[in-house]
């Protein structure tokens, strides 16, 4: 090929994908963040959520943007100041297993859409697409700091649908709440649930071997689509103007989006064998599971999950609702954590509306169960396990999860040390806005909140 | 108190079979040596030191005392152990697993009782008391009758010989439901109540009379009720035992509140979602309230009004307040729901007693809930902040003796991280 033809060819290609590329990614995020304000925290005690911890610093936000952080910091008369000092200043928390938005509040079967129980494979549906946006829950969790949160189906099937993750901002549609460019994901479920919704209809899954059986056929489907998607596209423009395209199909899109790496895996599994398992058929398909959720039994195999660069998304303390959830220790998170000289990935997550507005709460269990156990782990560190390692599960950590220049300034200030219990998040600035301000009755109000008790008055100042 | 005490006598008589609680003496005392002291009375801690001899707390005071056995706990917090009031302790292993649950009748609707159910083995027992709850209300799943289904009071000492008090409290539940009006519920509940007042000393006496009269009355005929049911009933309306009302809406409190003084029934209630809304009426009635401070979602269209500042606001009203922890297994967390409670604007000491006297009063526990000399020793030494969830027992007595903190829990964790050259099967 010559120079000019490669070039034409580069193009066309770019031009030919943009193409597929607008025709494949409906839904697309319309966010549009608050109106950014001049921001200046002085004095701060800060947890950066990479791990370090500061005093005395400040944090200027500027456009959306962390723009410096430092000692004193200067600024211009036109930059709000907030004094934190004796205060704490973490990143916005992250919580990487939601379900607000498909079961709402208030719990009623009429808005209950997180499951699409009615066959064990439904890589078809994208939680996004049941989503409340009036869910009062989302301003709830907001007061407790959070400031993205991951959506998923729910665990009655094998292969449950897409997850979506969303800035904590409420809107009137579901697009302008979507974080811009966050990967999809895909929600998978090992063990108890799918075999018990299943097996009870007398159809498959109704065994554990029957979920492995049932994974493994999806994937056989899905490397036979994806090969027929290449084999269409490796082709000369003269022999695709010979044939149709191949015919979408909205499971196999989904499942050829993991085998190419696009769409993150995220694997509902508790029990260590399973995990395992579910590792091995990773490796037969070729795509990477980017964590385990709940994972009660992740202690086990602390070292083969930090081998393969799989987080584990966990509770602290939760146990015993199931069989499968029998084998809780509390020092589940620390020990995934402190695996392999701590390269392990541990997250705290909630799959709970009351759980997510205290994450910090959550992590400062695990983190003192850790302690006794023997591990040396910083709180500086713990505070990873609630904001860098949910914003890396959801691809989102170039842009947040974290206090560092030219990132998003998705910031909260605490009014004390955010791992004790007294701590309250004060201030929740997402995009370099204050969404949420304790001090001043900042506090968005879904119209489900508006008037349903007194005409008058809105739900949470009855 | 003269009330509670009453009411721990009715529960002695009502008791058919009742086992008090272990009077072992121990031939050592213990003394726990500069702590600082949240009695589950007063409102300032203070330190000093406590005499434990056999079960029971012999000496508080800020001067020397001698003991046989001496635990230095300066810096650490002592409390009265915790009245777990609303769990499924001892009659609930494995939540997903039918055959592990025993909280649940078929044939008994008002009389259902859990007693003789309570498993002291169940790995819930030393999994909560090693997060600092020494005794547990244990309470049954709601039947199909608005009020029905008898809880208990279990102590968490694992000994196989059970130690409580059986069948000290009736539950019930009144609210939105899928399949019939809330005011059914109340009519229900008061076509009940008119029954048991009719019901005489000689009527329960005699299953015959009692199965006559069920036939009778058409509400016990609907309700295909026996005679065991009809005993509950004569126990609740004549002998103050204890209603807990399951309930959330702000009108349905006011109608509850309504019975308690038709009735004169010794009510408490819990959910209590927009008791908010209610808060002086409800201080007014003296019904005692059981919540969880930390959930403030509206999870149900009864529960609209949720909210976290619910107990502060309760408790500036003057409500006697316990607490709650809905999720599965773990009813310690009711410390991290006080914990919650005093960020936002409980008192502490209000949160302490919550978890502590107010339970023992309201339930007539007797000789429970507050560190005085002559008190059962039922003790917790906190290696901090008891109401910081990061914080842990160091030590916790149950009757005066001194528990071991280990848990199928702890053995888990220490075979994980613990020896690691041995195979796993063949570590502790």
């Amino acid at each position: 090929m010559t120079n000019s033809k490669k070039i034409s060819f580069v193009l066309f290609v770019c031009f030919f994908s943009t193409l597929l590329r607008s025709e494949r990614e409906p839904f697309e995020s319309t966010y549009i963040a608050l109106p950014a304000e001049k921001i200046l925290i002085q004095n701060a005690n800060v947890y950066d959520g990479d791990g370090n911890e500061f005093s005395n610093t400040d944090i200027l936000v500027q456009d959306g943007k962390i723009v410096a952080i430092g000692t004193d910091l200067p600024a211009t008369d036109d930059f709000k100041i907030i004094d934190a000092s004796n205060k704490w200043v973490t990143p916005g928390i992250i919580d990487i297993h939601s379900h607000m938005g498909v079961y709402p509040a208030p719990g009623v079967s009429t808005s209950s859409d997180g499951n699409e129980a009615t066959s064990p494979v439904t890589a078809d549906v994208w939680a996004e697409h049941s989503i409340w946006v009036q869910d009062p829950q989302y301003a709830l969790a907001l007061t407790g700091g959070v400031t993205s949160f991951h959506i998923l189906p729910g665990s009655a099937n094998l292969i449950g649908g897409r997850g979506v993750t969303v800035k904590n901002l409420q809107r009137n549609t579901i697009n302008s709440m979507k974080f811009p460019d966050a990967p999809h994901s895909l929600k998978m479920a090992c063990g108890e649930n799918p075999k018990r919704v299943y097996g009870n209809r007398g159809q498959a899954p109704s065994t554990r071997m029957g979920n492995a059986a049932g994974y493994r056929k999806s994937w056989i489907q899905a490397e036979s689509y994806l090969r027929k998607l290449v084999e269409y596209e490796e082709k000369s423009d003269e022999a695709k103007e010979l044939e149709y395209a191949p015919r979408r199909d909205l499971e196999m899109e989904t499942l050829a989006g993991v085998l190419k790496g696009e769409i993150l895996v995220h694997n509902h599994c508790y029990r260590a064998e399973e995990m395992a398992t579910m590792i091995d058929i990773a490796k037969e398909f070729n795509y990477k599971i980017t964590a385990f959720h709940h994972g009660v039994e992740a202690y086990k195999i602390a070292d083969l999950l930090a081998e393969n660069g799989i987080c584990a998304a966990l509770w602290a303390d939760w146990w015993g609702f199931k069989h499968e959830a029998y084998d809780m220790v509390q020092a589940n998170i620390a020990i995934v954590d402190q695996a392999r000289n701590g390269t392990g990935c541990a997250i705290v997550h909630s799959d709970d509306a009351i759980g997510i507005q205290h994450l910090n709460q959550e992590a400062s269990k695990a983190l003192s169960a850790g302690l006794r156990a023997g591990f040396d782990i910083s709180k500086a560190r713990a505070m990873k396990w609630i904001t860098s390692n949910p914003a890396k599960a959801a691809g989102i950590y170039d842009r947040t999860g974290s206090l560092k220049v030219g990132k998003n300034a998705d910031v909260v200030v605490w009014s004390k040390n955010p791992f004790s219990v007294y701590a309250l998040a004060e201030k929740v600035i997402i995009d370099g806005a204050i969404a949420y301000d304790r001090q001043e009755n900042i506090l968005p109000a879904s119209d489900f909140d508006i008037g349903i008790i007194s005409p008058n008055r809105n739900r949470i100042d009855e | 108190m003269k009330h509670y005490t009453s009411n721990f006598l009715f529960c002695l008589a009502f008791s058919l079979t009742i086992t008090v609680f272990s009077f072992d003496i121990k031939a050592e005392s213990i003394l726990i040596k500069n702590v600082t002291i949240l009695d589950g009375i007063n409102n300032e801690p203070f330190v000093g030191n406590v005499l434990i001899d056999g079960d029971r707390i012999k000496r508080v005071s800020s001067s020397n005392l001698q003991g046989d056995f001496v635990i230095d706990a300066s810096g650490k917090i002592l409390t009265p152990g915790i009245i777990a009031t609303d769990t499924e302790i001892g009659i609930v292993e494995i939540g997903a697993l039918s055959v592990t649950r025993d909280d649940s009748g078929k044939m008994y609707k008002i009389g259902f009782s859990i007693f003789d159910a309570f498993n002291p083995n169940s790995t819930l027992i030393p999994w909560n008391r090693s997060n600092g709850i020494t005794s547990t209300l244990t309470l049954p799943q709601n039947t199909s009758s608005p009020i029905g289904g008898l809880g208990s009071y279990f102590v968490l000492d694992s000994k196989l010989q059970v130690t409580g008090l059986r069948d000290m409290v009736m539950i019930g539940r009144v609210g939105g439901s899928s399949n019939r009006s809330r005011a059914e519920h109340f009519a229900q509940i008061e076509d009940l109540l008119i029954l048991a007042k009719s019901l005489t000393k000689s009527d329960i006496s005699s299953d015959l009379e009692l199965s006559d009269l069920i036939d009778d009355w058409s509400v016990s005929d609907a309700m295909n009720l026996h005679p065991r049911d009809l005993r509950a009933l004569y126990e609740l309306v004549n002998n103050n035992l204890p209603l807990i009302m399951k309930s959330n809406r702000a009108s349905d409190l006011l109608k509850l509140i309504e019975l308690k003084n038709k009735y004169n029934l010794n009510m408490i209630i819990m959910g209590a979602q927009e008791a908010g809304l209610v808060a002086e009426e409800i201080a007014k009635s003296q019904i005692p309230l059981i919540i969880n401070p930390i959930n403030n979602i509206p999870g149900s269209f009864d529960e609209l009004a949720s909210n976290i500042n619910m107990a502060q606001r309760l408790e500036e009203a003057g409500v006697k307040l316990m607490f709650n922890a809905p999720r599965d297994h773990n009813y310690h967390l009711i410390r991290q729901g006080a914990g919650v409670a005093v960020a936002n604007g409980m008192s502490y000491a209000g949160a302490i007693k919550a978890l502590t006297s107010t339970p023992a009063d309201t339930f007539g526990i007797s000789g429970k809930g507050t560190i005085e000399p002559g008190k059962i020793a039922d003790l917790i030494i906190w290696d901090a902040d008891p109401l910081e969830p990061s914080s842990m027992p160091d030590y916790v007595f149950i009757n005066g003796e001194n528990i071991d903190l280990t848990t199928r829990s702890s053995r888990l964790r220490d075979r994980y991280t613990k020896k690691l050259n041995e195979p796993v099967t063949y570590r502790n």
